[in-house]
């Protein structure tokens, strides 16, 4: 795996959750995102990552396969005044549940933190290992 | 603040020959010598700190997609700088110790 193996894992794994950070700010911020009847709503985005198989017995951390795109369908919400309104007042909405969003949200955080405290403890290891016979 | 590359201040480390101690010598002729290994060493950690340098001017510019491709490039740079420092010091400790022994 080298030297710095466990550290480019981690760094693997920073990227995906990173990613997923990104695909759910997009989502937030498209929460109120309308479009006509006639068109497809706004589709919210979800990640999906494989991992990457290693040389030898272990892996060598995660990688982003594609973007998933969610329902089109929408929710038809009844606005007369909105300006993209059809003849019957309908607009269409994404739909999108913002307490999931929130809660992918914490967890995203939390896996990069996570991979983050992998990195420091690696490299505080390897250091001390360093200092073995030193003085 | 670029930092010249370390191979760019060393001259070409002589390659120890292998065949001149006679016996471990001969047993070891088909591995590098020990010059080998330290230049290749030193040129590994060369491209460990132009890579933190350059990922360094994609973070002052603006263009580094993910800030921590950076810090983990410093790490990493900074753990085999350690490392190269560690083997350096062991081996002139070596040499101190052997020139020591007295004719």
């Amino acid at each position: 795996m080298g030297l710095f193996g466990a550290i480019q894992t981690s760094g693997s794994g920073m990227r995906v959750f990173r990613t997923w950070l990104d695909a759910v700010s997009n989502n937030i911020a498209n929460l109120s995102t309308a479009t006509r009847t006639d068109e497809a709503a706004f589709q919210a985005q979800f990640i999906t990552a494989n991992t990457i198989e290693g040389d030898g017995d272990v892996g060598q951390g995660v990688q982003v396969a594609g973007v998933v795109l969610g329902s089109a369908e929408g929710r038809l919400v009844h606005d007369p005044s909105h300006p993209l309104a059809d003849e019957d007042g309908m607009i269409r909405m994404p739909d999108m549940d913002l307490s999931d969003q929130m809660t992918q949200l914490m967890v995203a955080q939390r896996g990069y933190q996570a991979n983050l405290a992998v990195i420091e403890r690696v490299r505080d290891a390897y250091s001390q290992a360093v200092q073995i016979g030193r003085g | 603040m670029a930092i010249p590359p370390i191979s760019a201040a060393l001259p070409a480390l002589p390659t120890v020959p292998t065949t001149s101690v006679g016996g471990p010598g001969a047993a070891a002729a088909g591995t590098p010598g020990f010059g080998d290994q330290i230049s290749a060493a030193l040129n590994n950690l060369n491209d460990l700190h132009a890579t933190a340098d350059s990922l360094a001017e994609q973070a002052a510019v603006g263009t580094l997609e993910d800030v921590h491709d950076y810090t983990i490039a410093a790490t990493e740079a900074a753990v085999a700088t350690e490392l190269t420092v560690a083997v350096r010091n062991k081996a002139v400790e070596a040499f101190q110790e052997i020139r020591r022994m007295g004719v």
